[in-house]
């Protein structure tokens, strides 16, 4: 068997000059000799190289392919295993904290609350993705880079979690016709996992809980809770069960920011919001992980937040 | 010598020839037998909607009863294919309808099927029978409302994974009650409900239904009734399984499963209620396949349903079985053939199941049947896959999904060539290939080197330069269907092997090192393929020739060039002139 050249020699050249002897796979292999020296890299997990080919490869001789490198160019479709510290860069975002004491409750139920977190169900993703004319479906790994299309699970088993929460039409939480009114377009499961359609989409059943001053995070399952309530009863048993009954860490007052401590979550738009705000189901709808915070932090935040959602209410 | 040869006899003789690939071959090996077949040939399978056009298929089959058509590439099943790509099956449905009156069948991939389309075939023929959409889009209930209005005669109702538009459950009840030919209907991807009692009826008067895939809207305590009236079934899929435990619906339930002697298959279980699975108990030792993907209850649960199915076939499940569940399937399945675990969290990096490589080891050895798999999974190790493929030897289709992009061996750090590499060469039937994990160039050298009897190759994050890309192209004589997404492959093995192109079906590549300047070249030099270059960038037409494109798709076609394209896919090369296209 042998490999024609194909059109390899007809790749233009800068110099105009030098085309590559034709022959077989024996060619080949010393066109890309330079890259072999690449295998070493592969007892380090990563190969990290960001020079893309900046010329046209122009085969010419095995001189000046040894200065070509392919990377991987990580920067195309994102990496993997990339920026761990992405992790961290997301808990600067609490500065956005609120209180339940900032809102009256006559807020609570507005869906143009500019802190809650619907106003963000209403965004369509494309306007977050830059120039790119739609927006692709994007997984986010927990290292907190996005991967479109990966992991390889076709719509139909992307959310089985959620597959579940699905009720009649009548029923769904997120309004539908409301949504798509403008595209007069409903589907199915589909609807959760296609962002282009702006509804709230991806939603994580498990969600991680961290609380200030316990170094292990536990793993909460929302899926297995109807309310506010329950989530509560269910953290304070994960977090507060060993320690002497105090007052202070009663499950109810988690939730009413009279305790030591106070719940926060942080939505999918990156936002750290107060647990409480919202309706159980558009919580569920756009919690990415929740927080137990010492109160006394969360109250500076909150004033701050205060600073921001006045410019919001105009 | 031919003369004396009938056509009548050959004619008789072919037409126990059914695989397409047995008819492609046959035409091949001289006139007569080229006519032979274009005459009665009545079953077409088109791999590329754009391979082809319909004025060249007609004008070759002039007797077409059934039409099988695949739009998108593989990959837009994860969205990596921008909507409005193409793929619409309108031009199609416009012509079929014109030459072929008595086509019976349409199945579809992929494709864009449009109300208007649906109702075109709705009217176009009389006779027609069979209706299978597959990951299509683009039509809504009013369209399917017009197939169950027109086709008197029709027997498969089959929409598999469709985006639908769904604006409400009505289509159902325009079934006209003289129609009673309902073989298979499978509406599961739809989400409104549909008039019950419409649905019961349709039921009663379809004594040949043998397949029922119902929608998550039917109700557990609704079963019951259904299912009374077709003990015949013999695949079944449940809506939303979970209710209230209520002894009487519990024993009503299981007393209609165990009527029902022909059940083989089952699927559905959205939202199960654990404590309702046992009412399948009784048919469990009958079943060959069972679904329960969306079955998101603990290990315990799905381990004791499968340690009934000692019949079974074919496995679909979550992740939520475990290694555990896995090793009682190794135990108890001794005749399954095919594998599939989903994971129920794709989108975290980390979970609480206990699924690892050792579940998939554990079938591998105790099911010498197995020949298909698809795996999610968090840690694989070169071990491992070694172990699999000296268990499976008979493996045809080997799809490994580790969920974080280039994991090592978990347990030596290094990448997983050898493993993949032991796949490729105790498996000499391979034909279909998923990897994952960290790879470099020399697992594709093993690929190039054994797997000889690949049909398709799915790479992901692998590799370290065109050698890989070189080494598959160069060494798989069989391969078709080649997708590759995030891998450093460029020009070089690209041009070098483009006459191999023309052999393959299609060529994906996203995310890769393929300048536009070689796409031109290629597109130029070779009229046999189209090379559709894929970039949705606004600054597109200033992106210097030298750099990478987003994506290109490559195909082999008779057809040229294709003018239904959007602007944001350009058909490389086709004008001498300009490089984009002129629709």
């Amino acid at each position: 068997m042998d490999v024609t050249l194909g059109l390899l020699d007809q790749l233009p050249s800068s110099d105009g000059g030098g085309g590559v002897p034709s022959g077989g796979s024996t060619t080949m292999r010393s066109i890309l000799t330079g890259s072999k020296s690449k295998e070493d890299n592969n007892k380090n997990t990563m190969v990290v190289s960001t020079e893309v080919t900046s010329s046209y490869p122009a085969v010419v001789d095995d001189e000046s392919l040894d200065g070509l490198e392919l990377g991987l160019g990580l920067s195309i479709g994102g990496g993997g295993l990339k920026s761990k510290t992405a992790v961290t860069g997301g808990w600067s975002q609490y500065a956005r904290i609120l209180t339940a004491k900032d809102f009256p409750t006559t807020l609570v139920s507005e869906p143009n609350n500019s802190c809650s977190s619907s106003s963000s169900v209403n965004i369509p993703n494309s306007s977050a993705s830059g120039t790119k004319r739609t927006a692709t479906d994007s997984v986010s790994p927990p290292n907190g880079t996005s991967v479109v299309g990966w992991p390889p699970v076709s719509k139909a088993h992307r959310m089985p979690n959620l597959a579940n929460q699905m009720k009649s039409p009548t029923e769904n939480f997120i309004s539908k016709s409301e949504q798509n009114k403008s595209k007069n377009r409903t589907v199915g499961i589909k609807d959760y996992s296609d962002e282009r359609n702006g509804t709230a989409n991806k939603k994580y059943r498990s969600v991680k809980v961290n609380m200030d001053g316990t170094l292990i995070g536990r793993k909460v399952d929302l899926n297995a809770h109807t309310s506010y309530e329950m989530l509560a009863q269910t953290l304070h048993e994960m977090f507060f069960s060993k320690w002497p009954s105090k007052e202070a860490v009663k499950p109810s007052r988690l939730l009413d920011g009279t305790s030591e401590f106070v719940l926060t979550y942080e939505d999918k738009d990156g936002d750290w919001m107060l647990v409480g705000d919202v309706p159980w189901e558009m919580f569920i709808s756009s919690v990415k992980r929740l927080r137990i915070m010492k109160n006394s932090e969360s109250n500076e935040l909150a004033s701050r937040c205060e600073e921001n959602s006045e410019r919001y209410r105009d | 010598m031919t003369s004396s040869f009938p056509e009548e006899v050959l004619e008789h003789v072919l037409s126990f020839l059914t695989s397409q690939t047995d008819r492609n071959a046959v035409s091949l090996v001289c006139k007569t037998w080229y006519e032979t077949d274009r005459w009665c040939r009545n079953r077409i399978f088109v791999g590329n909607c754009y391979a082809v056009n319909p004025r060249i298929l007609i004008r070759r089959f002039p007797d077409v009863k059934s039409i099988e058509l695949k739009g998108k590439p593989h990959f837009a099943d994860f969205n990596l294919v921008p909507e409005g790509w193409g793929g619409y099956v309108y031009p199609w449905v416009v012509e079929l309808a014109r030459a072929y009156p008595s086509l019976e069948e349409i199945r579809l991939k992929r494709m864009v099927v449009t109300d208007e389309s649906l109702e075109m075939v709705a009217k176009s023929f009389n006779n027609f029978k069979v209706l299978v959409l597959s990951s299509c889009e683009g039509f809504s209930t009013d369209g399917l409302a017009a197939i169950a209005a027109n086709c008197r005669n029709l027997r498969v109702l089959d929409l598999r994974e469709c985006e639908v538009e769904d604006l409400s459950g009505h289509w159902l009840s325009h079934f006209p009650d003289s129609f009673t030919s309902l073989e298979s209907l499978n509406m599961a991807c739809l989400v409104s409900e549909v008039s019950f009692s419409a649905l019961e009826r349709l039921v009663a008067r379809s004594p040949n239904l043998k397949t029922l895939k119902l929608n998550r809207t039917v109700p557990l305590e609704k079963l019951s009734t259904l299912l009374k009236r077709a003990p015949q079934l013999v695949d079944f899929g449940t809506g939303a399984y979970s209710a209230e435990f209520r002894p009487d619906v519990y024993s009503s339930l299981a007393g209609v499963f165990s009527a029902c002697k022909n059940l083989k298959s089952l699927s559905g279980f959205w939202d199960v209620t654990p404590a309702y699975l046992p009412v399948i108990n009784n048919v469990c030792s009958q079943l060959t396949s069972l679904n329960l993907s969306y079955a998101t209850t603990q290990s315990p649960d799905l381990t004791k349903i499968v340690s009934q199915c000692c019949n079974l076939q074919r496995l679909v499940v979550l992740d939520y079985i475990e290694d555990t569940g896995l090793n009682t399937v190794s135990l108890s399945c001794k005749d399954l053939r095919e594998l599939v675990v989903f994971p129920s969290d794709p989108f975290i990096g980390d979970v609480d199941v206990q699924l690892t490589e050792h579940g998939l080891v554990a079938v591998s050895e105790g099911c010498s049947k197995l020949h298909s798999i698809l795996y999610f999974c968090r840690q694989m190790s070169n071990s491992a896959l070694i172990q699999i493929s000296k268990n499976c030897p008979n493996l045809t289709c080997f799809r490994l999904c580790i969920i974080e992009p280039r994991a090592p061996d978990y347990q030596t750090l290094e990448p997983l060539d050898t493993g993949f590499g032991s796949i490729v060469q105790n498996c000499q039937h391979l034909t279909r290939l998923s990897m994952s994990g960290l790879l470099t160039d020399r697992v594709f050298e093993y690929i190039g080197t054994y797997a000889k009897n690949l049909d398709m190759l799915s790479i992901a994050f692998a590799g370290d330069s065109d050698l890989g890309l070189h080494y598959v192209l160069s060494g798989c004589d069989r391969l078709r269907k080649l997708e590759i997404r995030d891998c450093p492959f460029g020009d070089k093995a690209l041009l070098a092997n483009a006459s191999k192109l023309e052999r393959m079906r299609s060529l994906w590549m996203s995310s890769c090192l393929v300048s536009f300047g070689a796409c031109k070249l290629l597109g130029r030099k070779m009229p046999g393929l189209n090379v559709e270059v894929i970039d949705e960038r606004e600054n597109v037409n200033s992106i210097p020739e030298y750099a990478p494109v987003e994506k290109v798709y490559i195909y082999r076609t008779v057809s040229g060039q294709r003018f239904d394209a959007p602007d944001f896919v350009r058909i490389m090369g086709k004008d001498k002139d300009a490089v984009y296209n002129l629709s």
